[in-house]
């Protein structure tokens, strides 16, 4: 299945907050979601689309895919443990 | 992993955000973050300094930080003391110095220290000095 199609479990709506908002309000949402969970974090901050997939690797989750829309970013991530 | 000192001695704006930013990004991903705030450094951390943003900037960056809505660091550092293994400690020194109580700062720092006890701490640590 391709990332556009995967439906979230959560979506983290972090657009208009600049580097490191979005990817701290993804570290709170991971924090509580169960694993197994799909979380979708919308950024309209291009450092934080770079940088997020970069924690999640290092943080030991799951990216399922960045979406570029016109004006933001989706990036889909799976917790893992 | 493993263990970051980052030591605040400047009041600029921007040192700060930058080292917020750092300390909260490593503190997630499971490093032991210890920040000591001395000097200047401390100082940014005064209730009525953070009530009406009264910081030091070294330029445009800093004045635009200051009308965006970015996250400023005294946020930042408090989001990471909840998400992660961040503490926070003020110099005791600079207190003493000049006769101020923790209360005068933002409820954020997990003790006051001396340089000696922090140094016993953060051994073996990767320093940043800001």
């Amino acid at each position: 299945m391709k990332a556009e199609e995967i439906k979230a479990d959560i979506v983290v709506d972090a657009r208009g907050s600049f580097c490191p908002g979005p990817l701290m309000e993804l570290v709170k949402t991971i924090k509580d979601a169960e694993v197994g969970k799909v979380i979708e974090v919308l950024s309209s901050d291009a450092s934080s689309a770079k940088d997020i997939p970069e924690w999640v690797e290092k943080a030991g989750h799951g990216l399922i895919g960045v979406v570029q829309e016109d004006s933001y970013w989706r990036i889909i991530v799976k917790k893992i443990k | 992993m493993g263990k970051l000192a980052l030591v605040l001695a400047s009041g600029e704006l921007e040192k700060l955000q930058a080292a917020s930013i750092i300390g909260s990004i490593a503190s997630t991903l499971g490093t032991e973050v210890l920040v000591f705030a001395t000097m200047d450094g401390l100082m940014a951390f005064k209730k009525d300094v953070v009530e009406n943003k009264a910081w030091k900037t070294s330029g445009d960056l800093g004045k635009g930080m200051l009308q965006s809505n970015v996250p400023l660091f005294v946020e930042t550092f408090r989001q990471a003391k909840e998400t992660g293994n961040l503490k926070l400690y003020a110099c005791g020194m600079v207190m003493d110095m000049l006769g101020l109580k923790i209360d005068e700062f933002v409820d954020l720092f997990d003790d006051v220290l001396g340089v000696t006890t922090f140094l016993g701490m953060i051994e073996g640590a990767q320093v940043l000095f800001i």
